[in-house]
């Protein structure tokens, strides 16, 4: 180590930026201790609430920072990363409040549990951040090998364990793949760094195909069309707390990245990208039409809704440059009000299939709203957000992104898409009439203990949605 | 905090009041909610009251920042606008006096879950008076959806057997609509720099002609939808039959006219040049829906599908009068629609009464009514003939002034639409006659109850109304002269630019010289 890396490491802004990083890294390795240490065990929960509390705090103090480059500029700390951390953050402490009364027989293994997410969510913040092609792929691991492992923590379960092998089998694949175009692309540029490739020519087939071959490693990771496939089965194998992290964490850290990197991609890319939205959707919509079993549903819809983000980077590639800030922000919002409405509805799914004991159908939410009437509006808030409904978040960050593919005279396009959202509410009306429409079905299990911490996640959640959609000025001015 | 402000969210502090009630607490729930709606109607009456309606300028104006979005020329600031104006205040009285109305006629039909249905019932008002308050464009499309979802639920849980094939059916068929308009209200937006109103409707003229002309499609869509007009009407009988009484009274109350009142703010007025061009097509759909909707109430002996059927006919005379674009259609089509939603909205509470009793829609179970409740039968009569359009009822002098201004635009369509009159008066004078009149042959109707005091004394304000509106139309006309005189300023120097430009003269300036005195 040369005193003048020590240098750049060891300072105030440094350290500043990199906080919350080292925070979540620092509090996965004192929860191994207290997993160890004798007697310390009731300390698990107040040291994971910390760690995500300090994390967020330092992400906050850098809400109003200037940017600032680490690392030879590989890694850039700026306030858009510093709402994408925030984002994260939540993501990873929704799915661990669902956690907490999820795991029976997996109970004494909840520290592993809670370290695996806080890694993971490091790794989200390092590849939000990631300004080369190598930290990205570092944060990519980071993030992608305790999922892995968290896919499959339910280990007496045939369905877990076969969504974690599933997951590691493709996710793995595509980091190969991955692996493969970063250094195609180097062959083609001579540099990994992405500001670098800015100033450079990327036009060449080299490169081309590199960025190709990234492009679909991502895809695969924010289930794309047509790299979704793995989408259901491994959303509904994982334990439902950790299919919320999934959905709302990894798919809001891969966007973060594509979108930072898009501009790499020829202008020419924009209408392919659109179409590959448009496909994204419909496969997603048209897939969850189909579905009965709630926590499928969402998957498919959860890729519906990569779909919809996409098309904001589709309008960014196809608008002038100057909307760059209008795409991202749109995005990124499309992305906050995602986190809190789909971690909602599937922690509010993890609840119900410990409260019903079995899977969640529409054929037993029937008459849900009678026995748990707080329960189930906020399951139809977090529908009808999914399903753009106004007063909702889910409805600005539609109207948000749908206004970039317009502004870029995607008219067309865009009005494909806000058809295949009609079928969308298809869906999520029918949990809506199940909950509250149709008479219940005989023979109910009683009601379950009071959960507090997801009764609270739930409430935080329900909040969040109003507020991103009756208030947007304090995010939008976040987003700039 | 401003009157309109407080009239809009008045309804929804309410529902959070009822809220909080315990849930057994149904009379509790009842009575917090009639007395919202009695407040907001109050408050709502002395808005319009206070309203000066020479004046084409928003009233009462409220004005908040919201939020920013990008536009082609620098943010567009979108607000939180709210204003009364000519073309509005005869919809936000309407609204505001069916609320206490429509909570009133609950107590015969909802037993079950009253505490829900009445958050939802107020949940709706301040979805629809926002609709018709609102002078910013995403606000007002904000409000325009979100008054689809309490419907959604006041048909999907209360309704009758097939509910949930029609509240589906409502949400899709209305949401597509809407969706299209949204990337309207986008590029509207977009391309114009701003959300507000008025001002929108003043540079909307500025626009390329083919940019006006898919705006005005989108937003025409999603309107003739919700009022329904003819092709796009099927979801509309499906949603009344199935709906509870007082889910019925809102629909064809206030619900329908949001389209109506959306294709006179949002199509007519930004857009008077292509409002032109299309007049005959929408015009010729108005009067085919008179005709058809006429045909199909004829042909049933569903009593409530029938008076859903009259529904789409009365409306195919606001659109007609609307998109004659004369002085008189437009004048005609406004009033009509307060008109219909005071005798559609009767029609619909006395067939939820007769229903309450008998438990039966069938036309044929029927006959004879006329001499076991003679009250109802009285305000039956007089409800069908103002329905009708008889002379010194309120139907009259909106189907004359209709019939009169589309007779000036089209005699053709005109002749069309007065053969509906004839139709019309046929099918419901029938119906009367089979459902009132006649021997009493079935023995479940002899010891039927006459109206009570509360169904009696919540129809009687309505009923007033229809002489009052009948006999002295002008006070309920004036209100609204000052914005429809404006606004046919717009489309007459439309008008003369579309003839210059037929004449091959084509002087481009000449509309926007006129239309955007600056």
């Amino acid at each position: 180590m040369t005193p003048d890396f020590l240098d750049q490491l060891v300072n105030a802004t440094t350290l500043g930026a990199l906080a919350p990083f080292l925070t979540l890294c620092i509090g996965a390795m004192l929860l191994l201790l207290v997993d160890i240490l004798p007697g310390t065990t009731k300390l698990r929960s107040p040291v994971f609430l910390a760690t995500i509390a300090a994390a967020a705090w330092y992400s906050v103090q850098l809400l109003d920072a200037p940017r600032v480059e680490l690392f030879s500029a590989s890694f850039v700390s700026s306030p858009t990363t510093a709402l994408w951390s925030l984002l994260f953050l939540a993501s990873a402490l929704i799915a661990w409040c669902f956690a907490q009364h999820y795991y029976q027989e997996e109970q004494p293994f909840l520290a592993e549990h809670d370290v695996l997410i806080l890694c993971s969510t490091a790794g989200m913040l390092l590849m939000a951040g990631a300004q080369d092609l190598i930290t990205f792929f570092v944060g990519l691991e980071l993030l992608s090998v305790p999922l892995y492992t968290l896919a499959g923590f339910r280990r007496a379960r045939n369905d877990s364990v076969e969504a974690g092998l599933k997951y590691f089998l493709l996710g793995a694949f595509a980091a190969a793949i991955f692996l493969y175009g970063s250094a195609l692309l180097y062959g083609g540029t001579g540099t990994i760094s992405l500001a670098e490739m800015r100033t450079l020519d990327v036009g060449q087939p080299l490169a081309l195909v590199g960025l190709a071959l990234i492009l679909g490693s991502l895809f695969f990771k924010v289930s794309v069309f047509p790299f979704h496939l793995w989408v259901p089965d491994v959303y509904q194998g994982s334990p439902t707390p950790v299919t919320t992290f999934m959905a709302t964490g990894t798919k809001a850290a891969g966007f973060a990245f594509l979108l930072n990197a898009a501009f790499l991609l020829p202008p020419s890319s924009a209408l392919v990208l659109a179409v590959i939205a448009l496909a994204t959707m419909a496969a997603g919509n048209l897939g969850a039409l189909m579905q009965t079993d709630l926590k499928r549903m969402l998957a498919y819809s959860g890729i519906a809704h990569a779909g919809t983000i996409l098309l904001a980077a589709a309008g960014y590639l196809a608008g002038d440059p100057e909307q760059l800030g209008g795409a991202l922000g749109a995005s990124l919002y499309y992305m906050a009000a995602y986190v809190f409405t789909a971690g909602g509805a599937f922690g509010l799914v993890a609840w119900l299939e410990r409260e019903l004991g079995g899977r969640v159908t529409l054929e037993s939410l029937r008459g849900l709203s009678q026995r748990r009437p707080a329960l189930a509006a906020a399951m139809t808030l977090f529908m009808l957000s999914l399903g753009g409904i106004p007063a909702t978040g889910g409805f600005l960050g539609k109207y948000f992104v749908f206004s970039v593919a317009v502004r870029s005279g995607m008219i067309g396009i865009a009005v494909v898409g806000v058809l295949l959202s009609v079928v969308a509410l298809g869906y999520y009306l029918r949990v809506i009439v199940a909950m509250y429409m149709q008479k219940p079905a005989a023979g109910f299990a009683p009601l379950g203990e009071q959960r507090l911490p997801a009764a609270l996640a739930t409430g935080v959640c329900a909040a969040m949605v109003l507020w991103l959609g009756l208030l947007p000025g304090w995010l939008l001015a976040r987003i700039g | 905090m401003n009157n309109l402000t407080l009239l809009v969210f008045l309804p929804i502090v309410g529902a959070l009041l009822v809220a909080a009630t315990p849930s057994k607490a149904a009379g509790a729930q009842r009575l917090l909610t009639l007395a919202t709606m009695l407040v907001t109607m109050v408050l709502g009456l002395a808005v319009c009251l206070d309203f000066d309606g020479s004046s084409a300028l928003a009233q009462h104006v409220v004005e908040r920042d919201w939020f920013a979005i990008p536009g082609q020329s620098g943010d567009v600031p979108v607000l939180f606008k709210l204003g009364l104006d000519g073309l509005s205040v005869l919809m936000v009285a309407l609204t505001a006096l069916l609320g206490p109305i429509v909570v009133l006629s609950t107590w015969g039909h909802i037993q079950e879950r009253v505490k829900e249905f009445m958050i939802w019932l107020l949940v709706m008002q301040t979805g629809m008076l926002g609709v018709f308050l609102a002078l910013d464009l995403v606000l007002f499309y904000v409000f325009w959806e979100v008054s689809l979802v309490p419907l959604y639920f006041i048909l999907g849980i209360w309704g009758g057997e097939r509910r949930l094939y029609a509240t589906i059916k409502f949400f899709l068929y209305t949401l597509s609509g809407s969706l299209v308009m949204m990337v309207a209200v986008i590029a509207l937006l977009y391309q114009l720099g701003t959300a507000d109103i008025p001002t929108l409707i003043e540079r909307a003229g500025g626009l390329p002609h083919d940019t006006q002309l898919w705006m005005f499609l989108a937003f025409a869509l999603a309107f003739a939808i919700k009022v329904p007009l003819m092709p796009f009407h099927t979801w509309l009988p499906d949603a009344h039959t199935e709906a509870p009484t007082s889910g019925s009274v809102i629909l064809a109350g206030v619900l329908l006219k949001m389209g109506t009142y959306g294709l006179l703010r949002f199509c007519i007025a930004p857009f008077p040049l292509i409002a032109l061009e299309a007049s005959p097509w929408l015009m010729g759909l108005g009067a085919a829906g008179i005709v058809y909707g006429a045909w199909l109430a004829s042909a049933q002996n569903d009593i409530k599908r029938l008076v859903a059927c009259s529904s789409v006919s009365h409306l195919g005379y606001v659109v007609l009068g609307l998109f004659a674009l004369t002085h008189a259609g437009v004048r005609g089509g406004l009033l009509q629609m307060v008109n219909h939603g005071i005798s559609t909205g009767l029609l619909f509470l006395l067939v939820g009464m007769i229903y309450e009793r008998r438990h039966t829609r069938a036309l044929d179970q029927y006959g004879g009514i006329a001499s076991v409740m003679p009250l109802y039968a009285v305000f039956f009569v007089i409800t069908v003939l103002s329905s009708v359009g008889l002379p010194g009822l309120n139907g009259f002098v909106g189907e004359y002034l209709i019939l009169l201004g589309s007779f000036q635009a089209s005699p053709w369509i005109g002749a069309v639409a007065v053969t509906g009159v004839v139709f019309g008066a046929v099918y419901l004078l029938m119906a009367t006659r089979k459902f009132l009149w006649g021997p009493l042959t079935h023995a479940a109707n002899r010891r039927l109850p006459d109206l009570s005091l509360r169904e009696a004394g919540l129809m009687l304000p309505l009923i007033v109304l229809c002489f009052w509106i009948g006999i002295a139309p002008n006070p309920f006309q004036d209100r609204a002269a000052g914005s429809i005189d404006a606004l046919m300023q717009r489309v007459d120097a439309a008008r003369a630019q579309r003839q210059a430009a037929l004449q091959g003269e084509a002087p481009a300036e000449l509309f926007a010289e006129q239309v955007l005195p600056r």
